[in-house]
């Protein structure tokens, strides 16, 4: 085992190369992903499985027991900010599977929560529960996080493989363009669902 | 591709500043990306204590018409768990206990780490974009352990349940196409999280967010992260440690979050072809402070990388190690090798 350069100028052309060469080879394998949680969706989908799409930024949250005590929910209030599809207006409540309560912890794999003040466009039906809140479509794909620049450009991610075309067979092929700014998903959003 | 993006120098941002050490030594039993929970002031990885009671897992064989393929689900659950339990340098003495005809997860017991192919009484499984999730229980020390103890440290997973969607097409035959998912390949990395393993941002290890069609054997991100969770007394193999901090030039402030990953920069296989592991790089994430380090390396020649955690994984894919930190994880500032 050799001690790494500890220089910043250590950007030598060698290793790079190498380096370039595996990251373009795993860029290889990248594209023929299918997801191992997840199967990434494109926005039209989300918004044709939505029942609301909605701007809003978190408010408040709180977790909780199930009523057999075996399942801790989060619930996050959300302030609308304006809706793109379906009707919501003042606040909601989205309900979201784990969470921390009296010293126990339940962590669910592709599950985010959000903190208050943190803002997103959110695809979102109702809880099959039909005790009121919201759950979100495909996990965290129907979770667009906002990203307000300096520049005042706002980009949103929902963390996943962007997709925007089928392919022949008619599956969803996995293109990561530039990042997508607000207006965009705005205008995708209304071509899908207007 | 986001990744590409990385390859460019952009002037305009300033630069990670490293500094590396390697040092040979038994890695301590926290760190590279272990799921983490925050019990008051304490920061802990959740992991089994495989000491305080036996841990098993046990199948629901039930399984619906979106289930095919020459081989039953209960073999290839028992591989995919055969998987990791077969990791060299990791002690899993776990194995595979009665099976259960619990169908609903709210009515799961506490005693039952529960494989479930029919379970229906979760929102996820509304959605067909979602292949499978585990839900994983920890308790902070002196909580009851729910085999009549209790726990003995923060972070000790207590239960562990993995949820397979009802409403996927999955296939026992070995790899997946089209809509089709391989179950084993599915099975692998959920079981990672069972084990405690949070996503990690090295693209070939099994607990990367996606993965090919067909992904059955470990990588060397995926060894170093189970082996740091659960060390084998007398390793198979030395490894060691890469230390060091990451700063933004100029300012000389520590970077919160940037994915560090020490990639081998020789053909060498340190670790025999025996125990079947793919070799990757082996990647952390830095601390708010800035500083890292990377476990469970083995011997070998590395170059260190230091970049934003901004795709093909994202800030969102490891939620939890920001959560539990406190801080956003910061992406402003570009690639650097070293």
């Amino acid at each position: 085992m050799r001690r790494s350069a500890m220089r910043r100028d250590t950007m030598r052309k060698s290793p790079l190369a190498k380096y370039v060469a595996l990251l373009l080879a795993a860029l290889a394998c990248a594209q023929l992903v299918v997801a191992t949680t997840m199967v990434p969706v494109s926005v039209e989908t989300l918004a044709s499985r939505a029942e609301l799409i909605m701007q809003g930024q978190a408010t408040r949250s709180w977790s909780q027991w199930n009523t057999q005590h075996t399942l801790i929910y989060t619930f996050t209030e959300f302030s609308v900010a304006q809706t793109l599809k379906g009707n919501a207006s003042g606040k909601i409540v989205v309900k979201q599977l784990g969470g921390s309560v009296d010293g126990v912890t339940q962590h669910v794999s592709g599950v985010r929560s959000w903190q208050p003040g943190e803002e997103a466009v959110l695809f979102l039906r109702a809880s099959e529960a039909k005790d009121g809140t919201h759950v979100v479509v495909g996990l965290v794909q129907g979770d667009f996080r906002l990203q307000r620049l300096s520049s005042g450009e706002v980009r949103v991610s929902n963390g996943a493989p962007e997709v925007q075309f089928l392919n022949s067979a008619g599956a969803e092929n996995i293109s990561q363009s530039k990042p997508m700014t607000l207006d965009d998903l705005k205008t995708r959003i209304r071509k899908a669902a207007p | 591709m986001r990744y590409g993006s990385k390859l460019r120098i952009h002037l305009a941002l300033l630069a990670a500043a490293v500094t590396a050490a390697i040092i040979l030594m038994p890695p301590p039993a926290s760190s590279h990306l272990p799921e983490l929970s925050r019990f008051g002031n304490n920061l802990a990885a959740n992991r089994w204590d495989f000491s305080s009671f036996p841990v098993q897992w046990n199948m629901n064989p039930a399984t619906g018409s979106n289930v095919q393929g020459g081989n039953s689900a209960a073999s290839v659950i028992e591989a995919a768990f055969n998987t990791w339990v077969s990791a060299p340098n990791a002690s899993l003495p776990l194995t595979r206990g009665p099976d259960s005809s619990v169908s609903s997860e709210s009515s799961s017991p506490a005693n039952i780490n529960l494989v479930c192919f029919v379970c229906m009484d979760t929102d996820f499984s509304k959605d067909s974009s979602t292949l499978a999730v585990t839900i994983t229980t920890s308790v902070s020390r002196g909580n009851s352990d729910g085999h009549g103890g209790t726990a003995g440290f923060d972070g000790q997973i207590i239960k562990s349940d993995i949820l397979f969607n009802p409403n996927v097409q999955y296939t026992t035959n070995g790899s997946g196409s089209g809509s089709t998912q391989d179950l084993q390949t599915v099975a692998t990395h959920e079981i990672g999280h069972f084990l405690g393993m949070d996503h990690t941002g090295v693209v070939r290890a099994v607990m990367f967010p996606f993965a090919p069609a067909s992904e059955h054997t470990l990588s060397y991100d995926d060894d170093a992260g189970i082996s740091t969770l659960y060390p084998k007394s007398i390793p198979d193999m030395p490894t060691g440690n890469i230390t060091g901090t990451v700063r933004m030039f100029g300012s000389n402030t520590p970077v919160f979050g940037a994915h560090v990953y020490a990639g081998s920069t020789t053909s060498a296989l340190p670790f025999p072809t025996i125990f079947n592991l793919r070799k990757s790089p082996i990647s952390t994430l830095t601390k708010p402070d800035g500083t890292y380090t990377i476990q469970g390396v083995p011997p070998d020649s590395y170059i260190i990388t230091a970049e934003p955690l901004d795709g093909p994984e994202s800030a969102g894919d490891v939620s939890g190690y920001a959560r539990a930190f406190g801080p956003a994880i910061q992406t402003n500032f570009t690639t650097r090798w070293h």
